[in-house]
């Protein structure tokens, strides 16, 4: 479904954000994006929907070379790509029927199919008869779920979620999750880029890693650190850093003595990684 | 797949949330279109009338006759003579009964001048038509010192000023339509980007669920040519009001009659609802396309 081959991006200034990045997503899995801030998720999530155009290599979506699209068919690439941020994106002066039946009006799709199709997303994602609400009337976790809402609406085989959970509490989190494995379960290719250790190690989803614009570990129904993990359970400290240390920056060369920090000290577990790649925002 | 309704209506929800600054637009294009139409009506009405007395004969001359010694042998030898100058588009001879007949046609509301009159009091005279009326100097002089000629009566004058004047309100028009023409592009531009503005919450989300740049972008052209052609449209309709009212107050003066066409004003009139509707969405397709790279 989609399918990254070789894929760099190197912003205005010269940071690269992934670096020779190939990856493949088959139709209808569930995949983790894992890994500090700057490691390229973002970025990733940007590439797909073409909000960034590539340096180098190529990206299909649907089968789709979307690096070679042409500017005014990118609209048809996100109709088939449902997005969902960290930051909701609603709009404060719509209600919740009207901000998930705006992405099918602006597709120009007859009122009726729109009032058809809203009513039964809107329930879909568990928001039945809150549809007259505004945004600001409601908590985080149901903001949110608007949001899903509008990016499922009208059935996108793809959706990408950019840390769903950042802004909402675990408990609010969890039910965000089930909503967005409920979707999956109808076939809908799900990639989310997130942060929150208890969510992917609970899920038991293929996690991808990336680091510093790579990949550093790619394993099916695993766990946010990967490499912690594996270093628990035997004694010596078997993370090695992935990142070839010849085009390591001096920058990244910091984060990658973390990491094998982290790594190695047992006691650190999981959380470490998160709290250092929060402060470094 | 746009469904126009939605669009509309997108459209004139953008112009409610800013009322001012549609308004603010809309006066703009009125304001450059007001002036400039003004100038074009102006000039049509000063042009009617040259247009008017080039057609006819643009001199007179009265002729002197047997109490002065000329013969009506006179009188047509002076024709004949007339006839040759290469500036002389025609000469008509108008003979007593002829000349008597207008001064009757002139004063038919009055009967008391009527009444002492006949057709003895009324001069004999040749009337000829220019090629073309700047040369009526030239021919003026030469008539004035035949000994035939008691006087010359002329509108060269009058219709040189007067086509002066009308070449000049011509080039005000242009001049007018084309500064205040780009000024109102300019503002109906600026317009549009504090539309985008007040919306770019709503853009970004139209982009990211695959609304195509069309559909984002009609509601607001549609907003600057609606804003174009109302302004346009207020122009029109003012200068209309303004000739009535001219047409009312002023139309005493003989020597200029305020008259334009109905057929000149609808073929102006909607040539500039044209270019005010244009004016706006060009200046809105100026204002929108910058928010349009992805």
């Amino acid at each position: 479904m989609i399918r990254l081959e070789g894929v760099t991006k190197v912003y205005e200034g010269g940071t690269a954000a992934t670096r020779d990045l190939s990856l493949e997503i088959p139709k209808g899995q569930f995949v983790f994006l894992v890994g500090p801030s700057g490691s390229g998720k973002s970025t990733l999530v940007r590439l797909i929907l073409r909000e960034e155009d590539v340096t180098r290599g190529n990206i299909w979506v649907a089968g789709k070379d979307i690096t070679k699209l042409p500017r005014w068919k990118i609209p048809q690439l996100r109709r088939s790509v449902g997005t969902v941020f960290q930051d909701f994106k609603l709009l404060p002066n719509k209600t919740v029927y009207e901000n998930v039946a705006f992405a099918l009006e602006v597709l120009g799709h007859p009122r009726g199919v729109v009032q058809h199709q809203v009513r039964q997303v809107v329930e879909l994602v568990g928001l039945a008869g809150k549809g007259d609400r505004y945004p600001h009337q409601l908590s985080g976790g149901e903001q949110q779920r608007v949001s899903i809402a509008r990016s499922f609406v009208n059935r996108p085989p793809i959706l990408l979620a950019d840390e769903p959970t950042g802004n909402l509490d675990p408990a609010t989190s969890v039910g965000i999750m089930r909503l967005l494995d409920r979707i999956n379960r109808t076939g809908t290719t799900i990639v989310m880029a997130t942060h929150d250790h208890a969510i992917v190690d609970a899920m038991r989803r293929r996690v991808v890693a990336l680091e510093h614009g790579r990949v550093s570990s790619d394993v099916d129904g695993g766990v946010y650190d990967e490499s912690a993990a594996r270093a628990a359970t035997p004694v010596v400290p078997a993370a090695v850093p992935k990142v070839d240390p010849a085009e390591s920056t001096a920058a990244t060369k910091v984060d990658d003595a973390d990491d094998v920090m982290v790594a190695a000290v047992e006691a650190l577990e999981a959380s470490a990684p998160d709290t250092s790649a929060g402060t470094a925002e | 797949m746009i469904r126009l309704g939605y669009v509309l209506r997108d459209a004139l929800q953008n112009m409610r949330r800013n009322v001012f600054v549609a308004i603010g637009a809309t006066v703009a294009v009125f304001v450059s279109l007001v002036l400039s139409f003004g100038a074009l009506v102006g000039n049509e009405v000063v042009a009617s009338n040259t247009g008017q007395w080039q057609e006819g004969e643009h001199i007179a001359v009265f002729l002197k006759d047997a109490a002065d010694g000329i013969t009506s042998a006179d009188h047509i030898s002076l024709q004949a003579e007339v006839q040759q100058w290469t500036e002389v588009l025609e000469v008509r001879y108008v003979d007593r009964a002829e000349a008597w007949a207008e001064y009757q046609e002139l004063y038919k509301d009055s009967p008391a001048v009527l009444g002492v009159s006949d057709p003895s009091v009324v001069p004999r005279s040749i009337r000829i038509k220019l090629n073309d009326i700047d040369s009526f100097e030239d021919v003026e002089f030469r008539l004035e010192g035949h000994p035939a000629v008691r006087r010359i009566t002329g509108q060269g004058e009058v219709i040189k000023r007067l086509s002066s004047f009308s070449k000049t309100l011509k080039r005000v028009a242009i001049g007018i339509a084309v500064v205040q023409g780009s000024a109102a592009i300019i503002l109906i531009a600026n317009t549009i980007r504090l539309a985008i503005y007040a919306r770019r919450d709503e853009i970004a989300v139209m982009k990211l669920v695959g609304a195509s740049n069309w559909f984002i972008q009609i509601p607001f052209l549609i907003e600057g040519l609606i804003e174009g052609l109302l302004g346009a449209a207020l122009a029109v309709g003012t200068v209309w009001f303004g000739l009535k009212y001219a047409q009312d107050n002023f139309d005493v003066l003989d020597f200029l009659r305020i008259e334009v066409s109905n057929g000149f004003f609808a073929r102006q009139g909607f040539a500039y609802l044209v270019f005010g509707a244009s004016a706006g969405f060009f200046g809105s397709a100026i204002g929108v396309r910058r928010f349009m790279r992805v």
